[in-house]
């Protein structure tokens, strides 16, 4: 009898244990053929995509034997539909963008060849990725699985901070109060960032946290502000206002800013110069940073450590905007589509999907966002500042409007009032 | 050790160096198999640039041909459309006409999922690059004017681009435009057809100068073929652009390392005409076919030499005990060589000091008869010691060379044990040594065999036993006959057992090896060469007998030799006597019962008495009664009243005339005279052979047999003449002195010439025999034979003649009876043998 109980005991201990160790790492099990052979491509726009090349060659540790391989299709979103279309060779996985596939006819046909992804038989771990991120149709469907996720934000060189003694801000207060520290220590422009184009510049970052924030605490506001109501315009007062006292209080020099000709490798290389003390930046354009510290003569002679904070556009601190970036959708009609989806199990979890997001330095769309320290901010703002534009149910032109009217507030071409008074209609 | 490590070390380091050679032979040959196989691959690459390029030219041409022809005949897109919509043959090729100002036109195919969709723009971000600059669509026919590879608007497939301007008419103005010839990348991969089985896993890639992919291969990475090559492998900043150049500016190959960490070679080679393209190829080092390393070689090589070194180890090592234990053993054999000498050379000049001291003394003492004759007996037996000395020497010699041969002959069994009996009871008496012979069953008398080498056999047997015996101890023979299994033969045992020293094990060991002796200070007093036993043992091989020996020290020892002996074709008649009553007395139970046996298988009725007062009341009994008995046979020793007291008794006390015969297993020569006196009528040796009594009987009841002899009668010799061949003066001198004391008359001859001459030219029956030494000048005593044989006088040629010459061995001796002669006698001579020869030679004369 006492034997029977130790050995019931070491049992449970064992399971206990076994749990205990389980964490995040979920573990791959092949359910196919190791010795299958095929191919798989994914397609999108990324002219490269290391990261999921890197995951292309853990993948055949398990299928050796199935051919991998990623492509850009030019004029992605014009095309993907073209592509998807084929009689023969056309993609197993492609991009997809829930800000604009989830509705629209441009992207019906990309929409059909959508496999549910939900689908319990296709056992795919989609609880590890943060629930905010991920678009459910009527009956739970998800079409879409993001890869990486974007935010908004701005880079910041901790190294001048800690040069100048100056605190890392944490609040609007101490953002302005920082701002001006450094302008007295002689920098011209604390704060840059891209602002030739509205695309991706410098004041929509900033407002639409901000924007964004506003209409989640109203839900009548977020209809008005989709239906491009000219009312909504009142909405992006406030986010308006902090681009506007930035630029007014000198924090951000727009001529300055104007000199740097992309929104993307000239943004991070100008903040590798070493003298900017903060880069309003997307994440997607923090991406880029690894990969270019070796670019960067100025930052190879001088290195320093940086990190990426959410703008403290509050007294409370910043927002955390978690929208997805990059979502993969599986072909459902293509060919290989066990394999596929062996491929989507494969990758849907959080030890891929954080490898992916290191290589690529983007936002991991995984729980585990500590993992990478650029990032590890975002994982400490609290839910009540942290906001999923498609989970709320943005749409594009909502988006389109604070970006021009930030973007034009910031360059001084209409006054807050005006931009306000023209929404819905701003072009 | 030291050397076995040496050899070792050395075996090794030649194990070493083999393996170093085979290892660098090996890695030689696969470095230049890999460079061969490196070179192959570029030149693989450098073909299949050259199919590309024709593939390229070609395409090229078709559009080259397309815009010569629309230029000519100054039509509309619409037209232009229409006219390549018609010239196409492929069926994934495709064109597009874009006005050079706007970037849009048609398609010769409709959008996919559509049919009447033929418009096409490349003014979208992605494509923009495309034709936004067209400096590198050169005129008409210069170059292959082909694009990066892009999506297809019209059917989203990755495709290539030959380009040229061509000229539209729109609005009735000649518009410049630019056509596209399009044709999917697959078509272009299509011609790429790597040797399968040599390059299954290589891959191809185009670039551009910027290093971007034209066209990538699956194991290709990131944008760019340079960021590839940096991403994993390290290469500083200010040699990349000058590598990155030569990459894209000649062809050549390299190694790198790919994004699974493996070693790879790539090759490169510059497109000649498309722009400035260049084709790359790659393929993981491990995937070529060289012969890496041929590890079948080296591993069976190291095996082959391992398996050698051990196999040389353990053999060496068997050959250097062996070589060890045969050093030993002549180690052994040399120390008991120089032992022997050393021995020999002590026990040589001990009766050579004897001899020489002696006849120094006698020479000034001449006129002391008495001290003369004392000196001549010790002379004497000096002499014969030392003559022993030197036979077992050379029967050693002879053994050990392997020379030693057995001379079979018929002989007496009796006659042997008689000759052992004599030569040993000189030294039984000086001992005092209670000797007894016992025989059992002796039903053989004549056998066949080496008698000589038997005799050596026994006399060594019962020499060591006499002489290892303290005086006073016993020695006991047990002869006995018994059947034989092997046919022919019979099976006689002989036992020698003393209450001598006795052995160690560890002596008895190595006993029979030659040269030994014990190491005791006992044995050291006895004169001994350590030859005896090791030729016993040799001689009993010899004759396929069995030798057994049992030991202990301070007891004794016992010696048993068995041999098969074939029996003599002739033996002596049927021995019957009379029927007789006999009386034995003897305190021996065993010669009692052994010799009860035997009379009375002659026929004889005997009774026994046990001691000589029980002997004396059956006599006296027999007398009272009136039935005495026919013969009386008392043994000399026994415990109460001896033989000869026992017969002075019977003649005094019961005055019988009863014949009564005296045994005993010693010599008669101390006692003979004594026992005359008391009343003997005879005397008798042990052991009681049947023959013996029957002779002896058969003698005292005057009964005639064919084999008395007359002991120590010499009467018939005087008067004999004899031819005595011999060189030597003194050895003439000697025998004829000899022979002279025997009344026997000698001539000499100095040779063998002589010796014919002289018996050629004698008269018959001048010469009783002729003795003949064989090592002579002019003529030898073997060709001397010969030619006496050959004379024609049959006396002559039948003359009898004996050796008498120095070469004693078997082979002398057989030599000389094929010769012709009829004995030998080896020198030194025993002139008792050379009587009983003559004796002999006289009694075959008469029959």
């Amino acid at each position: 009898m006492k034997k029977l109980f130790r050995f019931a005991a070491a049992l449970m201990m064992t399971s206990l244990l076994a749990s205990c160790g389980g964490d995040d790492k979920e573990e791959f099990k092949p359910s196919l053929d190791p010795e299958t052979k095929c191919d798989i491509r994914v397609v999108g726009d990324y002219s490269n995509f290391e990261a999921l090349e890197a995951e292309f060659d853990k993948f055949n540790e398990f299928y050796p034997k199935v051919t991998l391989s990623y492509q850009k299709i030019d004029d992605y979103t014009n095309n993907l539909g073209t592509a998807l279309s084929k009689e023969s060779d056309a993609p197993n996985i492609f991009f997809s963008y829930a800000s604009c596939m989830a509705g629209g006819d441009k992207y019906e046909s990309a929409r059909a060849h959508m496999e549910d992804l939900s689908d319990p038989s296709l056992k795919l771990n989609l609880d590890c990725i943060r629930s905010g991120l991920l678009n459910h149709g009527d009956s739970g469907e998800v079409y879409m699985v993001p890869v990486f996720s974007r935010t908004y934000g701005t880079m910041v060189n901790l190294d001048l901070f800690k040069k100048e003694n100056i605190e890392i801000p944490a609040t609007w207060n101490e953002l302005l109060a920082a701002c001006q520290s450094f302008l007295d220590k002689g920098y011209e422009s604390p704060m840059m960032g891209y602002s030739a184009k509205d695309s991706s510049c410098l004041m929509n970052t900033i407002a639409y946290p901000a924007f964004v924030a506003e209409l989640a605490k109203k839900p009548e506001a977020l209809a008005k502000a989709n239906n491009l109501d000219p009312e909504a315009g009142e909405y992006m007062r406030g986010a308006l206002t902090k681009v506007k006292d930035l630029v007014d209080s000198g924090a951000i020099d727009i001529d300055k800013c104007n000199l740097i000709s992309d929104n993307y490798t000239q943004v991070i290389l100008r903040f590798f110069e070493g003298d900017v003390p903060m880069m309003i930046a997307a994440a997607d354009t923090v991406s880029g940073t690894k990969k270019r510290e070796s670019q960067s003569t100025a930052f190879s002679e001088s290195p320093f450590e940086y990190t990426y904070i959410p703008i403290p556009l509050t007294d409370q601190g910043g927002y955390f905007i978690d929208s997805p970036s990059v979502e993969f959708s599986v072909n459902k009609d293509c060919e290989n589509l066990d394999m596929t989806n062996e491929f989507m199990r494969f990758l849907v979890r959080t030890e891929e999907l954080n490898a992916m997001a290191s290589i690529k330095r983007l936002v991991t769309p995984t729980k585990k966002l500590s993992f990478d320290p650029v990032y590890a901010a975002f994982g400490e703002i609290p839910a009540e500042r942290t906001f999923s534009p498609e989970g709320l149910g943005v749409k594009d032109p909502l988006a389109k409007q604070i970006r021009l009217a930030s973007f034009k507030v910031g360059k001084g071409t209409l006054t807050v009032d005006e931009a306000v008074s023209m929404y819905g209609s701003l072009e | 050790m030291k050397k076995r490590l040496w050899v070792s070390i050395i075996n090794i380091l030649i194990m070493s160096s083999m393996l170093a050679f085979v290892v660098l032979y090996s890695t030689f040959e696969s470095r230049k198999g890999t460079r061969t196989q490196i070179e192959h691959f570029k030149n693989t690459t450098i073909t299949m640039e050259r199919v590309t390029e024709n593939y390229l030219e070609g395409e090229q041409r078709i559009c080259d041909v397309w815009t010569h022809y629309i230029n000519t005949k100054e039509m509309t897109m619409e037209e232009a459309v229409s006219f390549i919509r018609v010239s196409h043959v492929l069926a994934e090729a495709s064109a597009h006409i874009v006005y050079a100002d706007t970037r849009v036109g048609l398609s010769t195919k409709a959008k996919l999922g559509t049919t009447d969709d033929y418009a096409v723009s490349y003014n979208t971000a992605d494509l923009q690059d495309l034709l936004n600059d067209t400096s590198w669509i050169s005129p008409i026919g210069t170059s292959i004017n082909v694009s990066r590879a892009y999506t297809n608007p019209i059917n989203g497939k990755q495709s290539i681009a030959f380009c040229n301007f061509v000229t539209l008419q729109k609005d009735d103005q000649p518009t410049q435009a630019i056509l596209l010839r399009l044709l999917p990348v697959s078509e272009l991969i299509s011609t790429w057809v790597f040797p399968k089985e040599e390059y299954e896993s290589a891959e191809l890639s185009i670039i551009d100068a910027d290093g971007d992919y034209i066209i990538k291969g699956a194991s290709f990475k990131n944008a760019s073929f340079f960021e590839f090559y940096r991403s994993y492998n390290a290469i500083d900043a200010a040699s990349a652009p000058e590598f990155f150049e030569k990459i894209t500016t000649t062809a050549g190959s390299f190694t790198m390392l790919n994004s699974h960490n493996q070693e790879c070679i790539v090759a490169h080679k510059p497109f000649d005409a498309a722009g400035r393209w260049t084709l790359i190829s790659l393929m993981p080092m491990a995937d070529l076919a060289t012969n890496s390393q041929n590890w079948l070689l080296i591993s069976v090589t190291t095996s082959g030499l391992l398996l050698l070194f051990i196999f040389d180890l353990v053999v060496m090592r068997y050959f250097n005990k062996k070589l060890q234990a045969a050093a030993k053993v002549a180690e052994s054999a040399s120390q008991a060589k120089t032992d022997f000498l050393s021995t020999m050379s002590h026990d040589i000049r001990t009766p050579m000091n004897a001899i020489i001291g002696l006849t120094t003394i006698t020479e000034k003492n001449l006129g002391d008869q008495k001290l003369v004759a004392e000196n001549l007996r010790k002379i004497n037996l000096a002499s014969n010691h030392l003559l022993t000395l030197i036979n077992d020497i050379l029967d050693i010699s002879k053994i050990e060379s392997g020379k030693l041969n057995l001379t079979p002959q018929n002989f007496s069994i009796v006659a042997t044990v008689e000759n052992l009996m004599n030569l040993s009871q000189p030294t039984i008496k000086e001992k005092n040594i209670d000797f007894s012979f016992h025989i059992s069953r002796m039903d053989k008398e004549y056998l066949y065999a080496d008698q000589l080498r038997l005799n050596q056999i026994y006399i060594n047997l019962l020499s060591n036993a006499i002489k290892y015996t303290e005086p006073e101890g016993k020695v006991c023979i047990d002869m006995k006959e018994e059947e034989s299994e092997k046919e022919g033969c019979v099976k006689l045992t002989f036992k020698v057992s003393d209450t001598g020293i006795g052995m160690s094990p560890e002596f008895m060991a190595n006993m029979y090896q030659p040269f030994s002796r014990q190491t005791d200070s006992r044995v050291n007093k006895i004169q001994g060469t350590g030859l005896g036993l090791a030729i016993t043992k040799q001689m009993v091989d010899l004759m396929q007998g069995t030798i057994d020996c049992e030991s202990e020290q301070g007891k004794g020892t016992t010696f048993t030799v068995v041999l098969d002996i074939p029996v003599a074709d002739q033996q002596r008649a049927e021995m019957k006597l009379e029927a007789m009553e006999v009386l034995i007395i003897d305190d021996d139970e065993i010669l009692l019962e052994t010799a009860v046996d035997t009379m009375k298988s002659l026929g004889l009725s005997v009774e026994q008495a046990t001691s000589g007062l029980e002997g004396l009341g059956m006599i006296r009994h027999r007398e009272e009664t009136g039935k005495n008995y026919d013969i009386v046979i008392i043994d000399l020793k026994m415990p109460d009243i001896d033989g000869i007291e026992t017969i002075r008794r019977i003649r005094s006390e019961i005055k019988t005339k009863v014949p009564i015969l005296l045994i005993s297993a010693y010599s008669w020569s101390d006692v003979e005279d004594q026992a005359k006196d008391a009343g003997v009528n005879g005397f008798l040796s042990k052991p009681l052979f049947r023959s013996t009594l029957y002779d002896k009987i058969s003698e005292i009841l005057e009964t005639e047999t064919e084999s008395a002899e007359i002991e120590n009668d010499y009467s018939d010799l005087e008067g004999m003449n004899i031819l005595v061949a011999e060189d030597n003066d003194i050895n003439w001198e000697i025998i004829s002195a000899l022979l002279s004391m025997y009344g026997i008359t000698t001539e000499r001859a100095e040779n063998g010439r002589i010796a014919l001459e002289k018996v050629k030219e004698a008269e018959k029956g001048k010469y009783a025999l002729v003795f003949m030494d064989i090592q002579m000048p002019e003529m030898n005593g073997l060709d001397a034979t010969r030619a006496i044989r050959a004379l024609e006088d049959p006396w002559a040629s039948s003359i009898p003649i004996v050796a008498m010459t120095a070469d004693a061995f078997a082979e002398n001796v057989t030599e000389c009876l094929q010769a012709g002669m009829n004995g030998h006698i080896a020198k030194p001579i025993d002139i008792k043998l050379v009587i009983k020869v003559i004796q002999k030679i006289k009694e075959e004369s008469k029959q």
